[in-house]
C-alpha cells in the first residue's frame, strides 16, 4: 500500500507531464490541421483566380473574333483553331470523350482520333460563332471541384436584353505539366463534351466496340462540311 | 409493346437506360421525317412571317395555358412559393388570356409536371423511349406527361367551342413554337451529329436531370455530369 501511495506520488508529476505533453501534442495537430486547411483553401483560391482569368482572356480573344472577318469563313477558321489551340486541353478533351475506348486503342488509332475530334469541334464552334454576337459574359462564381477542376459560372445575357439569359458555365482543368486549360462548356446544364462523349459511344457500341468507326464517322462528317 | 418485343442484349446497347434502342432509332427516324416535312418548314416560315411581338404573345400565351399544371405539381411536391407564384400569374395574365405578361418577372417560375413529382415521390425512371411525335421521353416522364394532360384545369373548363378550338391548337403551336425558338440548335443536332438519335438522347437525359435535381441557371449542387468527371480523373489517377 505504501510502495502503491509511493509511486502514486512519484508517477504524479510524469503523468501530468504526460498530460501537458498530449495537450501540446493536440494543440499541434490542430494547428497544423488549421495551417494545412489553409495552405488548401489557399491553393483552392488560387485555382480559381486562374481559372477565371483564363475565361476572361479567352472572352476577350472570342470579342476580337468576331469584330473582325464576319464574311470570311476561312479566316474565321484559322483564328478560332489559334483560339482553341490556346485555351483548351484536346488530350484531356480526346481522353474523355473516347470513354473506356480510349485505353484500348493503339497509339495511332489516338493520335487519328485526337485529330480529328479537334477539327469536328472546331467545326461546330465555326457554324455556331455568330451566336455569341451581340451576347456579354458576365461571371457569376466559381468553385473548384475536386482537385484538379474549377467550374467558372457564368451567364451570357443579349446587350439589348430581348432575350432571357445563358447560364454558361466553363470546365477548367489544372495541370501538373502547364498553365489551366478549359475542358469543357457547359450551356443551361448541358455539358458539350458529355454530349460528344455518349455520342461517340454509341457509335462504338452500334458498331461492336470498334474504334476506328468513330473516327471515320468523324472524319466523314469533316469532309462533308468542307 | 413494339418497344418490348424488340429489346436488346445489353452487349450490343449503347446506352444502358435504352434496351429498346432499335425500335426507339426507328420511331426516330419516323419523328425525322415529319420534322423535315412538316414541322421544320412549318417553323422557319413562323419564323420568317410572325414579327417577333406575335411570337412572344403565342409563347407568353403557352407559358400561361402551362402554369396551371405547375401550380397543382409545385403542391405535390411541396414548392408552395412556386405554386403560388404559378397561381398569381395565372389570375393576373389570364386578363389577356396569357397572350400578353402583365407580371413583372415571368422567369420567377420553375415549370413543373407530374413527370417530377414522379420522381419526387421515387418512382423510378424507367427505360428510355421514342415516342412517335411527342419526341424522346423517359417511361416516367411519359407517364407525368399523361397524367398532366388529363388534370390540366383549363382542359376541365367548358369555354366553348372557342375555348375548345384554343385548347386543341395549343398542341401543334407548341411544338411550332419550340421548334422555331430552337431552330438552329435543332437543325445543328439533326444535320451537324455524328448520330442525331444519340445526341438527342444525351441532350434529352441532361436536361431532364437538370430538373429534377433543381438546377435552373448555373446551380452549384453537383449534378450527374459533376459525377462523369470525377469518375474521369479518379480513373486518370489509377
Amino acid at each position: 500500500m505504501i510502495f502503491f501511495r509511493s509511486k502514486l506520488i512519484i508517477f504524479a508529476p510524469l503523468r501530468l507531464a504526460v498530460q501537458h505533453c498530449a495537450t501540446y501534442f493536440m494543440a499541434l495537430i490542430v494547428l497544423l490541421g488549421v495551417c494545412l486547411q489553409t495552405n488548401l483553401a489557399d491553393d483552392s483560391t488560387k485555382q480559381i483566380d486562374a481559372a477565371n482569368q483564363l475565361v476572361a482572356h479567352m472572352i476577350e480573344d472570342v470579342e476580337i473574333i468576331l469584330a473582325q472577318d464576319a464574311d470570311d469563313r476561312s479566316a474565321r477558321t484559322t483564328k478560332i483553331t489559334k483560339l482553341f489551340d490556346r485555351y483548351f486541353d484536346l488530350a484531356t478533351i480526346a481522353k474523355f470523350s473516347a470513354g473506356p475506348y480510349w485505353r484500348a486503342a493503339d497509339a495511332a488509332e489516338q493520335a487519328a482520333y485526337q485529330t480529328a475530334m479537334r477539327d469536328v469541334i472546331i467545326g461546330t464552334v465555326v457554324r455556331n460563332f455568330d451566336q455569341l454576337s451581340g451576347l456579354k459574359f458576365t461571371e457569376t462564381g466559381s468553385q473548384a471541384k475536386g482537385p484538379q477542376l474549377v467550374l467558372v459560372n457564368g451567364k451570357f445575357t443579349h446587350k439589348t436584353d430581348k432575350q432571357p439569359p445563358i447560364a454558361v458555365g466553363w470546365r477548367v482543368v489544372m495541370r501538373d505539366d502547364g498553365p489551366p486549360l478549359i475542358l469543357d462548356v457547359e450551356i443551361e446544364n448541358i455539358s458539350m463534351l458529355v454530349t460528344q462523349k455518349q455520342e461517340n459511344i454509341a457509335i462504338i457500341r452500334q458498331n461492336a466496340g470498334n474504334f476506328a468507326a468513330v473516327i471515320d464517322a468523324m472524319q466523314q462528317r469533316i469532309a462533308s462540311q468542307n | 409493346m413494339v418497344a418490348a418485343c424488340s429489346s436488346m442484349p445489353d452487349s450490343q446497347q449503347s446506352d444502358a437506360r435504352d434496351p429498346y434502342e432499335p425500335s426507339n432509332r426507328k420511331i426516330f427516324a419516323f419523328n425525322m421525317g415529319v420534322d423535315t416535312y412538316v414541322l421544320e418548314p412549318v417553323a422557319d416560315s413562323y419564323r420568317s412571317n410572325v414579327s417577333d411581338a406575335g411570337r412572344r404573345a403565342v409563347d407568353n400565351h403557352l407559358a400561361w395555358a402551362s402554369l396551371p399544371s405547375t401550380a397543382l405539381n409545385s403542391s405535390l411536391q411541396g414548392n408552395f412559393e412556386n405554386a403560388a407564384l404559378a397561381t398569381i400569374h395565372f389570375a393576373i395574365n389570364g386578363l389577356t388570356l396569357g397572350f400578353a405578361d402583365l407580371t413583372e418577372d415571368p422567369g420567377a417560375i420553375e415549370k413543373r409536371d407530374f413527370g417530377q413529382t414522379l420522381a419526387f415521390a421515387k418512382v423510378p425512371e424507367g427505360d428510355y423511349l421514342m415516342v412517335p411525335f411527342l419526341g424522346p421521353h423517359s417511361g416516367r416522364s411519359l407517364a407525368g406527361r399523361v397524367v398532366d394532360t388529363i388534370t390540366n384545369p383549363l382542359s376541365l373548363i367548358d369555354a366553348g367551342a372557342v375555348g375548345s378550338s384554343v385548347r386543341t391548337a395549343q398542341v401543334p403551336a407548341s411544338a411550332v413554337a419550340f421548334r422555331a425558338n430552337n431552330f438552329d440548335r435543332l437543325n445543328d443536332v439533326k444535320y451537324n451529329s455524328l448520330d442525331a438519335y444519340a445526341r438527342t438522347r444525351s441532350l434529352y437525359y441532361q436536361l431532364r436531370d437538370g430538373r429534377l435535381n433543381d438546377q435552373p441557371k448555373g446551380s452549384q449542387t453537383p449534378s450527374a455530369t459533376d459525377d462523369q468527371f470525377d469518375a474521369f480523373f479518379d480513373e486518370l489517377a489509377k
